[in-house]
């Protein structure tokens, strides 16, 4: 078990874009890393440059004491001799291969014997609750039981690196969180590291120890999930992260607003171009017993909770609230906020640090 | 300086060696380079030399005026289109190519655009088996039709057995046998599968949904086809006429079959004639025109696709139209749909085989059938052994399996490594270029691309000896020819696999070689047999291709077929032609069984 280090990694497709821009970042060992972002992020590159299967225009990428790739010696070891796990999000299993076939295929490259592949099997067949599949095809298989053989396949030839391509996006949501579950089962059973790419902000929060937001090829922040969470460094990870997403506050827009949040936090309006706050994090109250008063819009229940619309001044904000609203539509009433909740972003849309 | 100098070199040997360990990692990239390279030769090769035989002098035409060998005229150009001979060569037969093709296309495509409606969309009797039966014609070879035209017509102003109407004491007229009439009948009998075929899968593409919203407010089913399913169906229409005029103008065996009696002669015979009398400078003119009609028809093609784009439907849940109910109309529409089959089918079918089986036309005694024509050894008045006697036929015959088999094996191959290389070497030069090269032969019409071949092989050529008279020239040209539906097919079918079965091999240590034929042969199986049998199918009735590349002993069914007509063994050349039909049906048959599916689908030339 090694950490994977990546130096000035840059990689282009030829086009405008890049697909990821002078990435340098080191994953620790045994952690659980979510790369996370938008489509076209970069995030899918660099883990299919991790894996070998694309190859960086220059850049260094380390695992251990291994070089994987470096463009300043020339070193480049070739996918298959990396020895890694990688799941993709289609599972690729081979159509043509039984699911005993497909599970023992690394075991096979290896050139294993018979008797140490059966055996392999009989493990993972008992991990995975693959008894009696062991002959069928894997279009005969459902969602769910695909996505174990793939599981198990990675999992045959004991990679200690797991490379993770949205490998739960095309469950349905019942499954998805019984293989959330799974997985995280997994990396603290095995510890090893693994890498994981996802869209899913909370697919994210749930299964990883450490988020990377990546945005346009850059990394914008890597920390706990909590951490993301409650203090994002930028504005981009702050309405990334989080559904509803932070309500966005523009202090020239809504003046009224950013001037009675600015109070609140004390910090000089002039200073922040954006205000954010959680949705969770704001109270409602009785008509003028807040900070600010707002008329409800909408309300939608959800079942656990309410999600209300509220117009401050001509602004929407979405609030979430565990209680039943006080109110109904067209009511005004007051808000509460927090002042350790609010978030507030410079001009280059960074976080301002609190005072 | 040294410093920096030093540096530079060594970064320079740090990016080859990313580059060689790179190419290692893809072999992908040394195919591809191979591919360019004979498909260079194959392709461009041809089109070059044809156009230099247009503009310079041969061998025997600078003895005759004194001229230099391979000196730069405009000679054949003259000849071609001012001369006066150009007349007899090139502009009635060009008059003649377009009347034809118009009112060949014409028929074709109402009839395919009718029929199609009915099969997909009415409850006319028995539209499950017409959807198959009514593709048959494009199955047969297009000398079926034409052979079996003048077998029923044929009147005494040419020589061999009777015509079996004229057996029966009614002589046809030689409008009704020769000429313009049969000859757009019988093509237009021959490619009205292929407007069939196109129509019936726009309309059953169309959303459904569409009609649905229409019926919503009011619309009755003749206003639906009229305002909503026929304007959608224009840029099919479009297209099927572009590419039956196509078609119709390259096609040589009707126009030589039901012409050359009344000498009503096209573009396509005439440039046969000319390769006859070996006046290659004319030929490499007429075949340079053809490829240009042949360029414009799909510029234009393009652009129709283009500009009609928005009218293709998107999405759409698959939900089948439910057959109207045609009423009153049922059964005549029934009636004209099978009548079409028996003409066009089923028709040919019995006539060719009555024809073999009957020794004297039109006596249905018992005592006039007998096997004489396929088993006798030597068949009465023509001097001749049966078919299955003879040395040229069985010749013929394993030519026919050797040169189709050897062509579409090495095409369906080849077309699965171009798209291999396509695919995977996304947004390089290599991929464009063999994406665009090997779609190059669609431009030219088989007779232009033989002819070009065989300016181009008549002689040694550099390390490439004279292949003209050898079996390998007839599987080559077969192959390029071929080479664009192989391609694209493979290219759809690399598409549809895509790389993550591959990947998920590498990471589990599989190498290249390891990967191809443990997860991609596999996979791409079926692709593979596909792939082989189409150009198997079209090889087996291939002529117009090599027609003029043929010599003694390389005869293939198709030609030998047209040998025996030539000789006036009308029976035999339909004896011929059956067998061919044979094989076809046959190989059509594995086909359906290998890919569970209707054929239809991709079936070309």
């Amino acid at each position: 078990m090694s950490e994977i280090k990546l130096k000035s990694i840059i990689k282009n497709f030829g086009g405008n874009s890049i697909a990821v821009d002078n990435l340098s970042e080191t994953f620790p060992a045994g952690e659980f890393v979510c790369l996370l972002g938008p489509s076209g992020c970069g995030k899918t590159t660099t883990l299919r440059m991790i894996a070998g299967l694309e190859t960086p225009d220059s850049g260094e990428i380390f695992y251990g004491d291994k070089t994987f790739f470096s463009s300043k010696t020339g070193e480049l070891i070739k996918t298959e001799n990396r020895n890694l796990g990688l799941m993709f999000q289609s599972y690729a299993l081979w159509p043509h291969m039984t699911v005993y076939k497909n599970i023992v295929f690394g075991l096979e490259m290896q050139k294993k014997s018979l008797e140490e592949k059966d055996k392999r099997y009989l493990e993972l067949e008992k991990l995975f609750h693959l008894e009696n599949f062991r002959d069928r095809y894997p279009s005969e298989l459902s969602g769910g039981q695909q996505q174990r053989v793939a599981l198990a396949r990675m999992l045959a030839v004991k990679p200690s690196l797991l490379l993770l391509d949205e490998p739960l996006s095309n469950l349905d949501s019942n499954l998805r969180l019984e293989m959330r579950s799974e997985l995280k089962r997994l990396h603290h059973s095995l510890g090893c590291t693994i890498i994981f790419v996802t869209h899913d902000q909370m697919e994210a929060m749930t299964l990883a120890t450490s988020i990377a937001v990546m945005n346009e090829g850059k990394i914008e922040q890597i920390d706990k999930p909590m951490e993301i969470y409650n203090n994002p460094k930028s504005l981009f990870v702050a309405k990334f992260v989080g559904s509803p997403q932070m309500n966005i506050v523009n202090s020239k827009k809504d003046e009224k607003l950013a001037t009675c949040l600015s109070k609140k936090i004390n910090i000089e309006k002039e200073k922040v171009k954006n205000f954010g706050i959680r949705p969770e994090t704001m109270k409602m109250v009785k008509q003028d017993d807040g900070d600010i008063n707002g008329t409800i819009e909408t309300i939608q229940p959800t079942g656990a909770d309410w999600i209300v619309g509220v117009n401050v001044n001509g602004k929407s904000l979405f609030l979430i609230s565990s209680d039943p609203p006080i109110g109904k539509e067209n009511d005004t009433v007051g808000i509460f906020f927090k002042p350790e909740d609010c978030h507030s972003f410079d001009d280059n849309d960074l976080r301002i640090l609190k005072n | 300086m040294f410093t920096s100098n030093s540096t530079s070199q060594n970064s320079f040997l740090v990016s080859l060696k990313i580059k060689l360990s790179k190419l290692l990692l893809q072999p992908t990239f040394l195919i591809g380079v191979v591919l360019v390279i004979i498909l260079s030769y194959l392709v461009i090769a041809p089109i070059v030399s044809i156009f230099s035989n247009s503009v310079s002098l041969t061998m025997m035409d600078a003895m005759l005026s004194g001229g230099k060998d391979g000196e730069f005229t405009y000679k054949y150009v003259d000849r071609v289109f001012t001369s006066s001979i150009s007349e007899k060569i090139f502009w009635i037969p060009l008059k003649n190519s377009i009347t034809v093709s118009f009112f060949a296309t014409l028929i074709a495509l109402t009839l395919g655009l009718i029929l199609a409606s009915l099969v997909t969309s009415t409850n006319i009797l028995g539209r499950k088996y017409l959807g198959f039966l009514l593709i048959i014609p494009y199955m047969l070879p297009s000398q079926a039709m034409a052979t079996a035209w003048l077998t029923m017509f044929k009147n005494r102003k040419i020589s061999g057995p009777q015509g079996m109407l004229e057996s029966f004491g009614i002589t046809p007229p030689d409008w009704l046998a020769y000429g313009p009439l049969p000859i757009s009948i019988c093509m237009a009998l021959s490619y009205f599968p292929f407007a069939f075929l196109l129509f019936s899968s726009a309309l059953s593409k169309i959303d459904i949904q569409l009609e649905e919203v229409a019926s919503t407010f009011g619309a009755k089913t003749k206003a639906i086809w009229s305002k909503i399913i026929l304007p959608l169906l224009i840029p099919t229409t479009m297209s099927v006429l572009l590419l039956t005029v196509a078609r119709t103008l390259g096609t040589f065996a009707t126009p030589y079959i039901l012409g050359t009696p009344a000498k009503y002669t096209l573009l396509s015979t005439s440039l046969y004639s000319s390769v006859r009398s070996n006046d290659s400078g004319v030929v490499a003119v007429i075949a340079i025109v053809l490829s240009l009609i042949g360029l414009m028809l799909l510029l234009v093609d393009i652009w129709v696709v283009r500009k009609w784009q928005r009218f293709v439907t998107v999405g759409g849940k698959g939900i089948k139209r439910q057959p109207s109910k045609l009423g009153v109309f049922r059964m005549p529409t029934t009636i004209f749909a099978w009548i079409i089959f028996l003409i066009a089918a089923l028709g040919p079918f019995i006539v060719l085989a009555l024809s073999t089986l009957m020794r004297e036309p039109g006596n249905f005694s018992f005592s006039n059938f007998g096997l004489a024509y396929w088993t006798g050894v030597n068949v009465p008045g023509m001097d001749q052994p049966g078919i299955f006697t003879s040395p040229e036929v069985i010749t013929a015959l394993k030519n026919s399996f050797l040169i189709a088999g050897s062509a579409s094996i090495i095409c369906g191959v080849l077309g699965l490594l171009i798209g291999y290389a396509v695919v995977r070497l996304p947004g390089t030069l290599i991929s464009g270029f063999l994406r665009q090269i090997s779609f190059l032969p669609y431009l030219m019409p088989g007779l232009a691309f033989a002819a070009a071949y065989l300016s181009l092989f008549a002689v040694a050529r550099g390390p490439i000896p004279a292949l003209y008279g050898s079996i390998s020239l007839l599987i080559l040209v077969m192959v390029v020819t071929y080479l664009p539906y192989a391609s694209r097919s493979g290219i759809s079918a690399m598409m549809q696999v895509g790389p993550e079965p591959e990947e998920a091999g590498m990471v589990l240590g599989a190498g290249f070689w390891r990967r191809i034929t443990t997860i991609l042969a596999p996979l791409q199986k079926s692709a593979l047999i596909i792939a082989i049998i189409l150009p198997f199918i079209t090889g087996m009735k291939e002529l117009s291709l090599v027609v003029m590349l043929v010599t003694p002993g390389t005869e293939l069914l198709t030609t030998q077929s047209i040998r025996f007509l030539d000789f006036g063994y009308t029976q035999l050349a339909n004896a011929t032609i059956l067998i061919i039909g044979v094989v076809v049906m046959i190989s059509v048959f594995i086909l359906n069984r290998v890919t569970k599916t209707n054929l239809a689908s991709g079936l070309g030339g």
